[in-house]
């Protein structure tokens, strides 16, 4: 009698029918104006619903879709949807589809001598390029920026060739390992490292694209210690540095705005330095000092950036816990918020506004800045295998984010796709991006302690170049997905 | 003696035993026969109504038997012949009798003269048949079934040979009619003789109500007539016959004797055997040997640990051969049980209706059932158990779950790797940004903590391993001081600003003054082995690389412990070969001083073998191979001793919170031997908790250096890191909590070596290794 039971019920879920509303926020794949609600079975999965969007939308090429229901990915056929969240299946349900994502495939990788810790890109949909004063860039001259643990940069082309390289220490480059670098505009570089320096670099390009000179421009000093992280923001000229002498320095790229250097963290003060390293460079570049030094923290600044919106609001992540809000115009402290993890990167989600924020606890939490918000992480993040030590944003989603670990993966999230388990609601990872390294070695699928070999100290998206990360394995990877690429409206 | 018994046997007296009585009577016996009427003897069942009581009125009997001996002969004949000689005895006839005067066979009717005549009823042969009374009417066919004459109109013939016309059937209304007015002694019956309704008459209905009610049918007869005693106990005074006792009743009966005389002799001849007990009969038929098993079988005395074999349960419903309707198995049931393997089975049997005892067949699983039953009672044990009826989980002491204690480390974060060889010592700066190593090929490393990127190294030595290597507290100056063979070399790594390596420089600078102006030894305390050394500057090359102060010790000082404050370091040389005056060095950084605390060898337990400070009180722990000692430096006194029970002392921690706010001194041991001692000072010298999860010697015990996390952990030759939670509590009662936390596998045994130092992040619940195989793992 149960059996008949199971069998009707099956039945009746097969034939049960749903008046579901299809829309969509990207105009190229909108569905037309006429399109009412439509009746679908019950039992469809993401997959069927995709090819009937893809039927109504007669296309030639069938384009993958994912389907949101009240700002959540379907992941079950609508029938366990329904019943799940009580919903009559009387009720016209509004379904948004969006593209869904392909995953990125490895496009090319750059070999460098050292470790690479730090990478930046231009091109025209960077944010350098927009800062730009004048077009002075073109499209299809994308350059890559990265940063190397032998202390110095280097400019790629597309084509995996060193456009090229910053001067040796000797020259009036770094002295130690460049822990970030970053584009200011598309002829002006920031980079930072273990030498408590921060270095702006004009960059300029010979006729052709295929030459190009790195020339130091400004030093900063005042930091005591390694310098952790560099955030950029070139409308204001400002630039916001996280150190591992527990102060977020916010600093002038203008020689005449920055006040003087300190003098006693100048090189030159020390008396055993000069005795030893003869340092006799052939270029003095202009020294200055921060605008100014915020000590709150009381472990090392492993991140500092400023707000996506207001660039008179920094926020800065440390191996103390906690996440400070910075009001930068009067250096103070604004707010503090304390998690129980060692925050080791962050990111600034504008829109939602969240803050992502990496931490050793191998996942990211993400915490709302705001005073109002009552709790610490409003989600988390999981899935890496070690320390989450970059974050990047998704260029065509809000929702979208890129995190790069010590595990040696990069991973793409949406904060939309979740899942529940016994701590509550948990983000997934999206996808999953290997060092491209290891798979050459033919040990894609052995597993690196602690990741070791192919960590990733820092990851880049653009919309037009792609993922960018840079890892131990001395390399720069870039993947590009080919769905992601067709930007949202 | 007052009831009339009737004896069966009195029936079988033969008329003619009773005519021979009758020439034998006596006197009285003859008034007797008068009272008999004449017809009685014509009936049979006369005898029935005779008593036995023969003993008292035997007497005329044994008269005859004196006087005839062919009675005796027929005594010999026949066992009757005595109840014979008792049938003359008063009958009991009454209701014979009765008859006889109640129903008058004669009318008086008066004859020609007027008198009284008697007529006699007419005598019938037959007077008791009823069929002799010829019916005219009767049919005379016979006993044949009536439907031969179905066919006919006549039922058959009366005795004159016309037809007995079947008599007209009514009508169904008449019938109904009939049925209606039912007349007395109608049954709806019809007689087959006649074809009539069978009408029964008075008597016959009142005969059948008496059968059908259980009474006797016979008219007149009153079951419950009075009792006439003929026989009493009571003596009446004027006896019945005046005639005296007779002879016979004093004297022994000469018959009597004459019949035993007869049965001795049969005896005698074998005519009679004697009886036998019929059990020796049976014990002579069967062969069979009975063994008794509990023929000698002693009543065991009344004792605790003395189970009885159980007793088979009572045999229940469904045993029974006519079981109740529901417990008998349908036919699904009783497939199923046939399909299950016996021994599956739940039970051995299934109910079964035989309706009756008698259809019960034989068990055919008796003799199994038995066996197995015997089986079960010598096989099976019956012990009395002493069972504790304790949850054994409440025995566990309560432990919070792993899950609660977070963070500690789980997983390798980073792996370092570039020393060659052995890596022995590991060591967390106190800002937690760099870690220091050092190894067997003599180099002292400095790393990028997180990323595992190597910042500075520099060559201490050649050949000799660098055996230790610590970072100064505080963070006012970075200061990393390794000993490497048999120096120590105190250096100031180039990673850090400009303006902290001037002021460890200046730190480290500061003594040469202070050792300058101590007045140099003299040539003989120079040549003495206890002379302290001068600390010295070290070869250029060293310098170059940032090693500033070089202390020439005679002997390889194998640990190095700071004091908080950073002024002092403690040196112990544990080679065997130390003299015991400089085993122990403590060393003044700020003024270029090496002390040798003490002179002789610590009593007990070997050399010493490490020693450190405690965090807030001016005490020195100082651990030889099988004891603790801790000395009060201020009061230069042996404070407390410490015994472990380890054999060999590796190293130990002190909490770092001993003695503060939260307590007291608890310090953490690891021993060669293989244990993780826990020792609260206060407690006892004894160990408060002894922990024995290595398989391979302990070689380094930390405690977690700040306050923060509870944590402590152990690094062991097997290759794995342990990580415990071990709370202390403010509160003097109650004792520290210890849970085993994470076992930390990754590093590889080599040459018999696991992990050979193990250190904690100042801040941060994240532990490094410093491994056999030549890397160090950072754990979180």
């Amino acid at each position: 009698m149960s059996e008949d039971l199971v069998t009707s019920a099956a039945a009746e879920s097969a034939l049960r029918q749903v008046r579901v509303q299809l829309i969509s926020q990207q105009e190229d794949i909108a569905l037309p104006e006429s399109t009412g609600p439509i009746l679908v079975p019950t039992g469809l999965r993401r997959y069927a619903l995709s090819t009937l969007v893809n039927n109504l939308l007669s296309s030639e090429k069938p384009i993958p879709f994912e389907f949101l229901i009240n700002g959540t990915f379907l992941r079950t056929s609508i029938d366990e949807y329904l019943v799940d969240n009580g919903i009559s299946a009387e009720t016209t349900l509004e379904i948004e589809y969006v593209r869904a994502l392909i995953p990125p495939l490895h496009i090319a990788s750059f070999q460098h001598d050292d470790w690479v810790s730090a990478t930046d890109v231009l091109s025209t949909t960077s944010p350098a390029a927009s800062w730009a004063s004048g077009a002075t860039f073109t499209k299809g001259q994308e350059r890559i920026l990265s940063g190397s643990y032998d202390g110095l940069l280097r400019i790629w082309n597309m084509s995996s060739e060193t456009i090229a390289t910053s001067p040796a220490a000797a020259d009036g480059g770094h002295t130690a390992s460049i822990r970030a670098a970053k584009f200011v505009s598309p002829n002006q570089i920031a980079s930072a490292g273990l030498d408590r320096t921060v270095r702006l670099w004009k960059y300029t390009e010979g006729e052709g694209g295929f030459t190009g000179k790195i020339s130091p421009q400004l030093e900063l000093y005042g930091h005591k210690a390694g310098i952790e992280s560099l955030a950029v923001h070139a409308k204001s000229n400002r630039l916001l540095t996280g150190s591992a002498d527990n102060t977020v320095g916010f600093w002038s790229t203008k020689k005449a705005d920055a006040p003087a250097a300190p003098e006693n963290l100048l090189p030159s003060s020390n008396a055993r330095n000069t005795k030893r390293r003869k340092l006799n460079t052939s270029v003095t570049t202009p020294q200055r000092g921060p605008l100014t030094l915020m000590s709150a923290h009381t472990a090392p600044v492993s991140a500092a950036i400023f707000d996506g919106k207001d660039a008179t609001v920094g926020y800065s992540a440390s191996w103390d816990h906690s996440l400070r809000t910075w009001d930068l115009v009067t250096g103070s402290l604004v707010d503090t918020r304390t998690t129980s993890y060692s925050l080791l990167s962050l990111e600034h989600l504008p829109e939602l506004s969240l803050l992502a924020a990496g931490t050793a606890a191998r996942h990211i939490t993400l915490i709302d800045p705001r005073a109002s918000a009552t709790t610490v992480a409003a989600m988390t993040l999981r899935g890496h295998t070690n320390a989450v030590v970059s974050l990047a944003r998704d260029p065509h989603s809000t929702y979208g984010l890129i995190s790069g670990s010590h595990d040696g993966t990069c991973r793409i999230w949406d904060i939309r796709s979740t899942k529940t388990d016994k701590e509550g609601v948990v983000g997934e990872s999206v996808y999953s991006i290997t060092r491209k390294s290891l798979e050459e070695e033919g040990k894609s699928d052995s597993k690196r302690v602690g990741g070791e070999g192919v960590k990733v100290f820092s990851v880049c998206w653009d919309k037009t170049v792609g993922i960018v990360s840079a890892g131990e394995d001395k390399r720069i990877q870039i993947n590009r997905g080919e769905g992601v690429l067709s930007s949202k409206a | 003696m007052g009831a009339v018994i009737q004896h069966p046997l009195n029936g079988i007296m033969n008329p003619k035993a009773a005519s021979k009585k009758r020439k034998a009577v006596t006197r009285d016996v003859e008034e007797e026969a008068g009272v008999f009427s004449g017809d009685e003897l014509s009936k049979g069942n006369l005898d029935g109504a005779l008593s036995d009581n023969s003993k008292d009125l035997s007497d005329s009997e044994d008269d005859d038997s004196d006087s005839e001996v062919e009675l005796v002969d027929d005594f010999s004949d026949s066992e009757d012949g005595e109840d014979e000689l008792d049938s003359d005895e008063i009958p009991s006839d009454t209701e014979e009798i009765k008859p006889a005067a109640g129903e008058p066979n004669f009318r008086i009717v008066k004859d020609a003269n007027g008198n009284d005549r008697y007529l006699w009823d007419e005598i019938h042969p037959d007077d008791n048949s009823e069929l002799s009374e010829v019916d005219e009417n009767a049919n005379t066919i016979g006993d044949i079934p009536l439907k031969f004459y179905d066919e006919y109109p006549h039922i058959g013939y009366d005795i004159n040979g016309k037809k007995i016309m079947r008599p007209a059937k009514g009508e169904a209304l008449d019938a109904l009619l009939d049925s209606i007015e039912i007349p007395k002694g109608w049954t709806g019956l019809t007689d087959p003789k006649t074809g009539k309704p069978l009408q029964l008459s008075q008597e016959e209905l009142e005969l059948l109500r008496k059968v059908q009610m259980n009474e006797v049918p016979s008219e007149g007869y009153d079951p419950y007539e009075p009792l006439v005693e003929w026989f009493t106990s009571e003596q009446e005074i004027m006896p019945l016959s005046a005639a005296p006792e007779p002879k016979r009743r004093f004297v022994p009966s000469k018959h009597e004797q004459k019949r035993v005389m007869k049965l001795v002799k049969a005896i005698r001849e074998g005519r009679i055997l004697p009886y036998k007990a019929p059990e020796e009969r049976e014990d002579k038929e069967e062969e069979l040997i009975n063994y008794d098993l509990w023929a000698d079988e002693v009543e065991r005395p009344d004792h605790v640990m003395h189970i009885p074999a159980p007793k088979l349960p009572p045999p229940g419903y469904e045993e029974s051969y006519h079981p109740p309707a529901e417990y008998l198995p349908d036919s699904k049931e009783r497939k199923e049980w046939e399909q299950t393997d016996p021994e599956d089975r739940e039970k051995d049997y299934l109910p079964n209706d035989f309706g009756s005892l008698r259809r019960v067949p034989g068990y055919d699983n008796f003799v199994q059932e038995k066996f197995e039953r015997c089986l079960d009672l010598y096989l099976a044990p019956r012990v009395r158990r002493s069972k504790l009826n304790i949850d054994p989980e409440s025995l566990l002491p309560k432990l919070p779950s792993p899950e609660e204690l977070k963070p500690f480390p789980t997983a390798c974060a980073t792996v370092f790797r570039g020393h060659k060889g052995r890596v022995r010592a590991v060591n967390v700066d106190p800002t937690g940004v760099w870690l220091a190593t050092g190894g067997d090929d003599g180099t002292v490393r400095v790393w990028e903590l997180l990323t595992g990127r190597q910042l500075w190294s520099v060559k201490l030595s050649d050949d000799e391993a660098v055996n230790t290597v610590r970072w100064r507290p505080g963070k006012d100056a970075v200061i990393l001081a390794a000993t490497a063979g048999d120096d120590i070399f105190l250096s100031v790594p180039p990673i850090v600003d400009p303006e902290i390596e001037k002021a460890s420089l200046d730190l480290l600078d500061a003594g040469w003054g202070f050792a300058a102006s101590r007045p140099a030894p003299s040539a003989s305390e120079e040549g003495k082995k206890s002379a302290p050394p001068t600390w010295i500057r070290p070869s250029s090359a060293l310098v170059d690389a940032g090693v500033c102060v070089v202390i020439p010790l005679r002997y390889v000082p194998k640990t190095i412990s700071w004091h908080r404050r950073g002024d002092y370091f403690v040196t112990v040389c544990s080679g065997a070969s130390t003299p015991a005056s400089v085993a122990i060095s403590i060393h003044t950084v700020s003024k270029h001083l090496t002390q040798f605390p003490f002179r002789r060898r610590l009593k007990g337990g070997g050399p010493p073998q490490t020693a450190h400070f405690h965090p807030s009180k001016p005490i020195l722990f100082v651990a030889n191979q099988r004891s603790i000692r801790a000395y009060d430096l201020s009061r230069q006194l042996l404070v407390k001793i410490l015994q472990p029970g380890a054999r060999w002392i590796s190293s130990f921690d002190i909490h770092p919170t001993s003695s503060s706010a939260s307590g007291g001194d608890n310090i953490i041991i690891g021993s060669y031997d293989r244990r993780l001692l826990w020792h609260d000072l206060d407690l006892s010298q004894r160990p408060y908790k002894t922990l024995r999860y290595h398989r391979k010697a302990i070689r380094a015990v930390k405690f977690h250096p700040s306050g923060r996390y509870p944590l402590f952990a152990d690094a062991s030759d097997d290759g794995s890191l342990q990580i415990f939670h071990g709370s202390v509590t403010g509160d003097m009662l109650s004792n520290a909590t210890i849970v085993p936390l994470k076992v930390l596998k990754g590093h590889k045994i080599t040459g018999e070596l696991g992990v050979l130092d193990i250190d904690w992040h100042p801040r941060e619940a994240w532990a490094v290794s410093a491994g056999a195989d030549g890397t160090c793992r950072l754990w979180m």
